[in-house]
């Protein structure tokens, strides 16, 4: 039986920022946090990061159970393959999102055994009242997974809430069809706070609501700040640390406790800067990580290209946010509709610099953005295999960077973000060595 | 040990591959090479084929002023004075011995490397590392299904009429298939030529990221294979190059790369240190 299996446990990332070392221990303690609801009868929501209803769940006093974070655990401490084989054994392909293939092969044991499964990390992950779903256009297991696991929970029921944002077009201008996109996104969101209201018992608080709204709208503002403060040469913090501090980004958004984690980070790195103080002692190379998310059981790859002279000092990976005062939104007095303009205004930030360059899209100037305003020489991007809708993009991106912006050294790694069967040490750092070398021999020539 | 530029002008490169191990000794030209299977235990025996290329150079260890150490076992050669990337040291070798090409594929044992080349550097690469179909394994693991030794197959595909479509992209699958054609009365030239498509295949797909520019390098164990490089010309649509001993191609370029590294010394003024000119072998597990 694959429950026999063991995890291989792993030793820690060295984090260059206090503020991330703290990061374990907040993540724990919102996990059992959240145990600690379900054993006291509070309502609990299998929730997706960045489905644009952290403030409702919050104002409603609703606990969200963050899968995709549960899976990246299982991932981060090397014990998801038992529960990616326990899905796979119930015929779910292994080709699928390996997120969604550990949740549910985790969700399945623990509905059969009526319990936590033997030495789950971290001490599970607490039975839901309901599951929200997320329509739109990230990715598919966000409206397919809650609907697979509710084989195995058939009480539980699902909400998909639909946020769709205009897609990009060169020839069209976005904002003539924004208000309806808009509307319909503040619909749906009506429909969740019915969906919850009817559920859990809970009411909505909209005058809390409106401060948890105010709230998120200050610590994505504060997160911008925070993190421009990586452009420093040398870089006070890298990617490494920011696949840290994406969890109060992600997960606890919406909270004070987020908003005064971000006050610490940019404090801390205001100091640092101040003491020329880089994450490496001898800045040599200065790397964007321009998509894909990484493979969780292997962030020390980051220790390994600081070994190399090589810092992140930037990644579009988690930087979930932008500053609000720069997406142009109308003043509404409606906290559903702000949150639906400030969704539809940050998919379409750069559109319009996108439709200046031709040959370009939004994804590209990102990347085009990151490598001036932080001093970037190469880009390393991540194909997970399982994650089905971003990876096959990134090739795509790379190519159309080159052929619209100029010759960048790049480097793309292999694995997955869970199923660590798909990752070879030895073979990444072969990779990595090459592209340092790469680097040099660029940096070389322009000497 | 140290070392200056103007002790005798001799460099040493040694490629430790997943099959093969070569060694170069080099001053304005090669002066000896040294090819001998890589296996499991001569992976610590990179000192046994140095000393056969001293031998053969008829020179001391003591003369050689620069050793350089490349593939993926270039960990385990405690003598180098540097370990250098097989990207690197692959596009040396083939910035001197093809000064024309613009890409380079690499098909070695167990991987398949491309390099896309700019002015003699290194400017993209991309490697499958991960998985057999592609690589020199390929055809090693289908040349045993087939009872046909490894450096026949490239001769025997020639004779092919019709090759066969192999649709089995994984190893192990496409030489149980090769097993299941034979049977079927399908000649074996047919088959190994459809062999050779099929890892032809594989490789123009992963190079192709590159946007692959002419003049395109074959090296590596694979660019010995007259079958291969047929059905990888066929797929690009023009003919490649391919150097005379493309085993060497690695260590040439970390022979070349050592040569380089003394000559900037020289003109910065830089004293380079040295690893102690003592044959030893690697200590792999302590």
């Amino acid at each position: 039986m694959t429950e026999e299996k063991k995890p291989e446990e792993r030793k820690k990332r060295r984090t260059a920022t206090e503020a991330a070392s703290r990061i374990g221990a907040m993540a724990k303690a919102m996990n059992a946090a959240v145990l600690q609801a379900g054993e006291e009868g509070e309502p609990i929501a299998y929730a997706f990061i960045y489905s644009g209803y952290d403030e409702i769940i919050r104002a409603m006093d609703i606990v969200p159970a963050w899968t995709e974070n549960y899976a990246g655990i299982c991932g981060a401490k090397r014990d998801a393959q038992r529960f990616l084989e326990r899905a796979e054994s119930e015929n779910f392909s292994r080709s699928l999102c390996t997120y969604a293939l550990c949740g549910i092969g985790f969700d399945s044991w623990r509905e059969e055994l009526g319990e936590m499964p033997p030495e789950s990390p971290w001490g599970g992950q607490a039975r839901p009242t309901v599951m929200l779903g997320s329509g739109q256009m990230i990715c598919d297991p966000r409206y397919k997974w809650y609907q697979a696991v509710q084989h195995y929970m058939p009480d539980v029921p699902v909400y998909v809430s639909g946020l769709p944002w205009p897609p990009y077009e060169d020839d069209y201008d976005y904002r003539e069809v924004q208000d309806y996109y808009v509307k319909y996104i503040v619909e749906e969101m009506r429909g969740l706070i019915e969906f919850l209201e009817r559920h859990t018992g809970r009411k909505m608080d909209w005058d809390r609501l409106s401060e948890l709204v105010d709230l998120s709208d200050r610590t994505w503002n504060l997160i911008s700040e925070a993190y421009d403060l990586r452009k420093a040469v040398p870089c006070p913090m890298g990617t490494g640390d920011a696949m840290n501090t994406m969890v109060p980004m992600t997960f606890m958004m919406a909270t004070q406790e987020a908003y005064d984690f971000f006050k610490d980070l940019y404090d801390e790195l205001k100091i640092k800067i101040a003491n020329k103080e880089g994450e490496i002692p001898d800045e040599k190379y200065r790397l964007l990580w321009g998509g894909g998310l990484p493979a969780w059981f292997a962030l020390t790859d980051f220790n390994y290209f600081n070994s190399k002279g090589a810092v992140f000092p930037a990644e579009t990976t988690y930087r979930l946010v932008e500053p609000v005062y720069k997406l142009d939104l109308p003043k509404v007095s409606d906290p559903l509709e702000h949150l639906a303009w400030r969704w539809v205004k940050y998919w379409t930030y750069r559109y319009d610099k996108a439709r200046k360059r031709p040959g370009s899209h939004p994804d590209i100037e990102h990347l085009i953005e990151y490598i001036e305003e932080y001093k970037i020489d190469g880009v390393v991007m991540h194909e997970a295999f399982s994650c089905r809708s971003w990876h096959p993009g990134l090739i795509w991106q790379l190519n159309q960077l080159k052929r619209v912006y100029g010759d960048i050294p790049s480097l793309i790694l292999e694995s997955d973000i869970v199923d660590i069967s798909s990752y070879n040490e030895a073979d990444t750092r072969a990779r990595i060595d090459a592209f340092i070398d790469t680097l040099e021999a660029v940096k070389s020539k322009k000497r | 040990m140290q070392v200056g530029a103007t002790l005798s002008q001799y460099f040493a490169g040694v490629d430790i591959g997943s099959t093969m191990t070569k060694v170069v000794i080099m001053n304005q030209t090669m002066l000896a090479s040294v090819i001998g299977p890589t296996g499991p235990e001569h992976r610590k025996l990179a000192n046994r084929v140095m000393e056969e290329a001293l031998a053969k150079a008829n020179l001391p260890f003591d003369d050689i002023t620069y050793v350089v150490a490349t593939g993926y076992g270039r960990i385990n050669v405690p003598f180098a004075d540097k370990q250098i990337t097989e990207i690197s040291c692959h596009a040396r070798g083939v910035g001197h011995l093809l000064p024309e090409a613009r890409t380079v594929i690499d098909i070695g044992g167990q991987d398949c490397k491309g390099i896309k080349l700019k002015e003699g550097r290194v400017v993209d690469f991309v490697m499958n590392d991960k998985c057999a179909a592609g690589t020199g394994r390929f055809l090693e693991v289908t040349a045993e299904g087939l009872g046909v030794k490894l450096e026949d197959m490239g001769r025997l595909s020639l004779a092919a009429e019709n090759k066969v479509e192999i649709g089995s992209t994984c190893t192990v699958f496409a030489a149980q298939e090769v097993v299941a054609k034979l049977s079927e009365g399908v000649p074996l030239p047919n088959i190994i030529a459809g062999l050779h498509e099929a890892i032809a295949s594989r490789i123009y797909s992963m190079v192709g990221r590159l946007k692959i520019e002419r003049e395109v390098a074959l090296t590596g164990g694979g660019a010995k294979n007259i079958g291969l490089v047929k059905a990888l010309e066929a797929k690009l649509s023009f003919p490649v190059l391919v150097p005379p001993e493309p085993l060497l191609t690695g260590a040439i370029g970390a022979a070349l790369l050592g040569r380089d590294i003394v000559e900037q010394a020289a003109e910065e003024g830089i004293t380079l240190v040295r690893s102690e000119r003592r044959l030893r072998e690697a200590t792999l597990f302590t």
